[in-house]
């Protein structure tokens, strides 16, 4: 073999390596798992007219069950699991992390222990098991899961419904479990919830200067924003108000701004997807949307790098009193309210999402955190009761003490009544928003396995409406196109 | 034939049989103990290609692992995805920029070290010191240097009153590219300082004695001596970064994204995407394996101009 060929094959054979990094998984064959039975009754429902589901359904607890008096309750915590290792993938980082603290003593009273074997962020964990779930080498027995991301991977949990019974679920927001059900499976069982609210710059607001001001040059007075055309106004009135001030701000990439651009969408009358699934936000009602995006980036009303912000960096403006009428997720609250992170602290106040377009449907992008069963975990059982200890009252009533809205009606009367003694009186507004918001406007995404797929051909394109690439009605049917052809290829026009 | 032509014919054979058999002896001793590498890169390396190969006719993806056979259509919808192409021409991009950057300063740099006559080992050590960087790290690290409001950049430029209004490094088509090849060249630069100073520093003295006798200058020297003897070298390290930087990710990745709007795609931030945030792992592998196509003509391209450097030499 002469030099040339030599190296050219060791070249190619090198190239080839290198190139096919990415590309190369292991073979994936979905393992057949014989399931343990712990149904003690059966039942039949009908889901959305046309299919018959079987459901099973859990034993009634022999616990006593929440009431939100006298001390919280644990869960989970009334079997024996000697001898079971769980592993786990959880959500880890920052407040996330406080709760995992308990774990030990769901360990010391059930005699299991917890193995947490992969902690990430959410879009990590969401990489994470779709890989592993596709090769086979998803080993965890309990997952953190959410809203947004489970309908991807229905074929690879375990129906909730056969380990939590009604009796269990009441304590439950009825619209968050509605939100964690497809088919007539519960597919998550919540640890707490989140939607969006309007976080406002009260000292500017309230500032008499900027009140007479405003008012002299949008005719109306300057007040909490209830629909989104104040917040534009309000948008262009306080930017450069203060040096470097932005007047808003969204989080401006991948799912974050999918979602955010749902919500105003959805308060102007649209939707995405009409029922069939055919999409229709290219119509007037996406385009207006859309051209609210680009104006107030064009306009430089949000600051400059808004499409390369994600939630901890819109969280992290605002903080700094950079903007002064800010979307963002109740669960920051605590955090906004510490002076040692946040310059705003004290001097913001929140305000139910506005409404659109169409005048009465208010803004409510919501979603909650939650755990799932892994199909495949031989100890279904055990992983049931972690699920439980880790969604009881008591924990989740040290979680919600973070700021984190919970999921439970008894967390909520507790979260109440602390707030009521607070010095602080958003502590109390706070909550009541929260709760009108999630009676009145809480929707999730979808609930289906291509909305992330759907959102990455859907991003890019407003981030190029918004940067002015192309115009938003050419892009909203490029990006309707694309998503034909990605619903029409996973089976919704075939029905 | 008689009894003793016979007996002799076997003796023959007899010896023949064992020569041949002692001869085959070191033959099977190799395989024998080639065997085991070859079984671990035919699992490890053979296998996956040619099963990522076999998946991209079929239909796969990560959340519904079926392969049904469709034939050629991931392949045919690649010639009409504008982001692929896109991607690709942004690779190309890429890669034509960033390594003629860093061949420019590492030959400088590679020069300079090769007269530096004190510390040389020193500045050599200094100067590894981005490649002992993971790119992930770098990618967070210029990700704050060119961060809008709080990045290094931006407020060098602002105290020295050169700009007015923070410059969004990260979003505009033009800087966006910049920022994530900046990046690129801080870190690979020394790979070809390294290499262009080997180089050098092996070429044969007496071609400049004779060239001073001539009165030639630094510069010819350099024009008519040096850079044309560091041909090979050139070559070799052209065809190391540009394998590495064709298949660029983690850098990009981190920065942006491939964003804002695919302004800073790349062939692997798309793969990645196609393959497993969208889960379409089957469009992944033909992506994959059109981009290994391309690269392989690109690498058989740079082995004959090192050949042809060699002739020259």
């Amino acid at each position: 073999m002469n030099t040339k060929t030599m190296l050219t094959k060791v070249l190619s054979a090198l190239a080839i390596s290198i190139v096919l990094v990415t590309a190369c998984g292991g073979a994936a064959t979905p393992e057949t798992i014989i399931q343990t039975q712990v149904v003690k009754e059966t039942q039949v429902v009908t889901v959305r007219e046309t299919q018959v589901v079987e459901v099973t359904v859990a034993p009634e607890p022999t616990q006593a069950l929440p009431t939100g008096e006298g001390e919280p309750l644990l869960a989970g915590v009334d079997k024996k699991f000697d001898g079971v290792t769980l592993k786990a993938a959880f959500i880890g980082g920052g407040q996330y992390e406080k709760m995992y603290e308990s774990i030990p003593d769901w360990e010391a009273a059930t005699g299991a222990k917890v193995e947490i074997v992969y902690k990430g962020d959410g879009f990590q964990i969401d990489q994470k098991l779709k890989t592993d779930f596709a090769a086979g080498t998803a080993d965890y027995d309990v997952v953190w899961d959410h809203t947004s991301f489970f309908s991807q991977y229905v074929d690879f949990l375990e129906p909730l419904e056969g380990y939590f019974s009604p009796a269990e679920l009441a304590d439950f927001s009825p619209a968050i479990l509605d939100g964690s059900t497809t088919d007539g499976h519960l597919w998550l069982i919540p640890r707490h919830a989140d939607i969006s609210v309007i976080h406002y710059r009260k000292d500017l607001f309230d500032d008499a200067k900027n009140q007479a001001d405003f008012k002299a040059a949008y005719g109306y007075d300057l007040k909490p924003p209830e629909t989104w055309k104040e917040v534009y106004d309000q948008a262009e009135f306080f930017t450069g108000k203060l040096p470097g001030m932005y007047g808003t701000e969204f989080a401006g990439k991948e799912e974050a701004l999918t979602g955010r651009f749902y919500e105003i969408l959805k308060a102007n009358g649209g939707n995405y997807f009409d029922e069939n699934w055919k999409p229709i936000f290219n119509n007037e009602i996406g385009v207006a949307t859309a051209e609210f995006f680009r104006d107030l980036y064009k306009n430089k009303l949000v600051p400059a790098d808004t499409t390369s912000l994600l939630w901890d960096g819109v969280a992290n403006n605002f903080c700094q009193g950079n903007v002064a009428v800010h979307n963002e997720w109740f669960g920051w609250y605590a955090y906004f309210q510490d002076p040692n992170n946040c310059k705003v602290a004290g001097q913001f106040d929140l305000v139910r999402q506005p409404v659109g377009l169409s005048g009465s449907i208010h803004s409510g992008w919501a979603g909650a955190h939650a755990f799932s069963i892994n199909k495949t975990s031989q100890n279904k059982e055990a992983a049931a009761a972690l699920i439980k200890f880790l969604t009881s009252e008591k924990v989740m009533y040290e979680e919600a003490k973070l700021g984190f809205l919970p999921v439970r009606d008894s967390v909520w009367k507790r979260m109440i009544a602390d707030s009521a003694s607070s010095s602080n009186p958003l502590d109390k507004k706070r909550l009541e928003i929260a709760q009108t918001a999630i009676a009145n406007d809480f929707f999730t995404p979808p609930l289906i396995a291509e909305w992330i797929p759907f959102s990455n051909i859907f991003y890019p394109t407003l981030q190029a409406i918004i940067l002015g690439d192309v115009e938003p009605k050419e892009g909203l049917d490029q990006a309707a196109e694309e998503t034909f052809q990605l619903m029409e290829e996973a089976g919704y026009y075939n029905k | 034939m008689n009894l003793s032509q016979v007996s002799a014919s076997k003796a023959a054979a007899a010896v023949t049989v064992r020569r041949r058999q002692s001869a085959r002896l070191p033959g099977r001793f190799i395989s024998g103990m080639i065997a085991p590498s070859m079984l671990v890169i035919l699992f490890v390396v053979v296998f996956p290609l040619v099963y990522s190969l076999y998946l991209s006719f079929t239909s796969y993806t990560l959340l519904k692992p079926v392969t049904n056979w469709v034939g050629l259509r991931n392949y045919i919808r690649l010639f009409s995805d504008d982001v692929f192409w896109l991607a690709f021409g942004n690779t190309l991009l890429y890669l034509f920029v960033t390594i003629n950057l860093e061949y420019l300063f590492g030959l400088f740099l590679s020069q300079l070290l090769a007269r530096t006559v004190r510390g040389q080992s020193i500045l050599r050590t200094l100067l590894m010191i981005p490649m002992m960087f993971a790119p992930v790290l770098v990618g967070f690290q210029f990700r704050w240097f060119f961060n809008d409001q709080v990045g290094l950049v931006n407020n060098l430029l602002m105290q020295f009153g050169l700009i007015s209004q923070t410059i969004p490094w990260l979003v505009e088509r033009a800087t966006a590219m910049f920022a994530v090849g900046v990046a690129d060249i801080w870190m690979n630069t020394p790979v070809m300082t390294i290499i262009l100073l080997a180089g050098t520093l092996s070429l044969p003295r007496e071609l400049y004695e004779a060239a001073e006798v001539d009165g030639a200058s630094g510069w010819q020297k350099f024009i008519h001596i040096t850079y044309p003897l560091l041909a090979p070298f050139t070559t070799i390290a052209m065809t190391i970064r540009s394998l590495d930087v064709a298949r660029g990710f983690d850098i990009v990745s981190i920065m942006t994204g491939g964003g804002p709007a695919h302004r800073t795609e790349l062939l692997w931030t798309h793969v990645h995407r196609t393959a497993i945030l969208d889960a379409k792992f089957a469009l992944g592998s033909a992506m994959s394996y059109l981009t290994i196509i391309v690269t392989i003509g690109f690498t058989l391209y740079l082995f004959r101009q090192l050949l042809k450097a060699r002739l020259v030499e």
